[in-house]
């Protein structure tokens, strides 16, 4: 069965919807489970969609962006997988691995975006140099509004229009280029440290980033709990040192108040 | 003197319970202008910039310096932070100094990322996609309302969430005032210390080149070479590389991501990274 122009168009609302969710990972409605589900509706048959929804979801539970890693996009792979079963016939199952390269070329695409939008900062840097909250608002909206409508695009594309020149497409991406998104994913955030140490570093306080980064290079932990404990070590350890000093100053002071109030008698 | 300070502390009470519901509701723009350089950065500010204004009303400067703060990196978990964003700004609202609040946001966010990430991806995720999914074998349309259900109720909790967090602050501060200078210096040397460990654990690069010493046997530049000498040199000497940049060169932030990024892309293609 084919895609008619309007399922088209609901399937690329469906997308919007689901693609501001996915970045902003608020509903979970961009789960595979509720995407299935959606597309098997507006292509009226619920009952694939939602068989379609377990299979796809059990296959992408595994698949998280926990940590930063960008798995394989579960939007296109909800759409895709019951448009394909629904227009070629086939099971669910098999439409799952169909739907694979349309689930790769969005995973690219926001890859893509992740990387460039590094440079809106700047002008988010402006806005707030100048307490701009308007227009720190439209930079800060811009970036979810380009990601929901390509969205929109992709789907509407991939479902309606080319499916043939998509696959294809995704097909023709070099491997390096997908690698290199994910090596420049690694290493951007470089900068953002760089600019969180300029506001926070000082000399004295080298140690303790030496502390923090040895600690999780050598405690191979999921999680930076352990150099936290560290540093609130470090930090109470500090606390107590600068009370006692402070109260050792303000009793230095007393007493030197007196003897100075005795040499101005004289 | 001493009734006065106490009097400007009352008037600092600006934000009210609707409020830090609306806060819990509006943590959910944290990753509205998610990006490799800073991450959650612009959302984070985006999601408490009506209360920072509320705030600060008239002192421009004042919410400057907060806004530059705000847009630090960041990268926490999506489900909790509204705990987080009440904690902060309870120490904003009675203007805290500005060291204690980086300091105790930068030592908080990852911490709470990685304890979100077990409950939510690696735990609550599992459980009810295996359960609904289940019901979806025989189509079984219960399946997608029970998940979505559960998902709605994690949602919702956001707005508990914001008020846990900001009562937490709010507890916290008078005992902060009376040590201001020290809690300040404390803080600081807590979230450095984090920065330490965040660099290790998010700044990836990987050598893959290696040299061919003989037929059969080459040298992997990373695993026999850069490892040997430390681990995680290489983020560590890049992330030195860029403060420089930034520090002492002033070199714009937007430089660096071009540079990075192009450098990536060429890397990848020549099989260096």
């Amino acid at each position: 069965m084919d895609i008619t122009l309007t399922q088209g168009i609901i399937l690329a609302v469906i997308a919007i919807i689901a693609g501001f969710d996915f970045w902003l990972e608020g509903l979970y409605i961009f789960r595979p489970m509720i995407v299935c589900t959606l597309t098997g509706m507006a292509l009226g048959d619920t009952t694939l969609g939602v068989v379609a929804g377990g299979l796809t979801e059990l296959a992408f539970a595994g698949l998280t962006p926990a940590g930063g890693t960008q798995p394989p996009n579960p939007i296109l792979a909800g759409v895709m997988t019951v448009v394909l079963a629904h227009t070629t016939g086939s099971n669910p199952s098999t439409a799952i691995g169909l739907a694979l390269p349309f689930s790769f070329l969005m995973q690219y695409i926001i890859l893509f975006y992740y990387s460039i939008f590094s440079v809106f900062m700047q002008k988010a840097d402006k806005y707030a140099e100048e307490a701009d909250t308007k227009g720190f608002a439209r930079i800060t909206i811009l970036p979810m509004v380009i990601v929901a409508l390509t969205y929109g695009v992709v789907v509407f594309l991939s479902a309606y229009v080319a499916q043939e020149p998509m696959k294809d497409l995704v097909n023709a991406m070099p491997k390096w280029l997908s690698h290199g998104f994910e090596i420049a994913g690694g290493i951007l955030p470089a900068v953002g440290f760089g600019l969180l140490m300029k506001v926070m570093l000082k000399g004295k306080y080298l140690p303790y980033l030496m502390i923090g980064f040895l600690a999780a290079s050598f405690i191979k932990f999921g999680n930076l709990l352990p150099v936290a404990v560290i540093g609130a070590a470090a930090a109470i350890y500090q606390f107590y040192n600068d009370k006692e000093k402070a109260e050792l100053e303000k009793r230095v002071a007393e007493s030197g108040n007196v003897g100075g109030g005795y040499e101005d008698g004289i | 003197m001493a009734s006065n300070a106490t009097e400007t502390r009352e008037n600092q009470k600006v934000l009210t319970k609707r409020d830090i519901t609306k806060l819990g509701l509006r943590s959910v723009l944290l990753q509205a202008s998610f990006n490799y350089e800073r991450m959650q950065a612009g959302g984070w500010l985006y999601a408490m910039l009506p209360f920072l204004k509320k705030i600060y009303k008239n002192d421009k400067k004042g919410l400057s310096e907060a806004m530059k703060d705000h847009l630090e990196f960041i990268n926490t978990s999506p489900p909790l932070v509204p705990f987080l964003m009440g904690l902060i700004l309870s120490l904003e609202e009675s203007k805290e100094k500005r060291n204690t609040i980086n300091g105790l946001k930068v030592a908080l966010f990852g911490p709470l990322a990685g304890i979100g990430d077990a409950i939510f991806w690696f735990t609550i995720l599992p459980i009810v996609a295996g359960i609904t999914a289940s019901f979806c074998k025989d189509g079984n349309i219960l399946g997608p309302i029970i998940f979505f259900l559960v998902y709605l109720a994690i949602f919702l909790m956001r707005i508990f969430w914001a008020h846990t967090g900001y009562s937490l602050g709010v507890r916290a501060i008078a005992k902060i005032k009376d040590n201001s200078e020290v809690i300040s210096k404390a803080a600081s040397i807590l979230g450095v210390t984090v920065i330490g460990g965040l660099i290790a654990t998010y700044v990836h690069i990987n050598v893959l080149a290696s040299f061919k010493i003989s037929p059969g046997h080459s040298i992997s530049l990373q695993k026999d070479f850069f490892d040997h000498i430390f681990p995680n040199i290489l983020p560590l000497g890049y992330t030195f590389l860029m403060y420089y940049f930034l520090k002492k060169k002033n070199v714009s932030p937007v430089i660096l991501i071009l540079v990075t990024f192009v450098m990536a892309i060429i890397l990848s293609f020549l099989g260096v990274l």
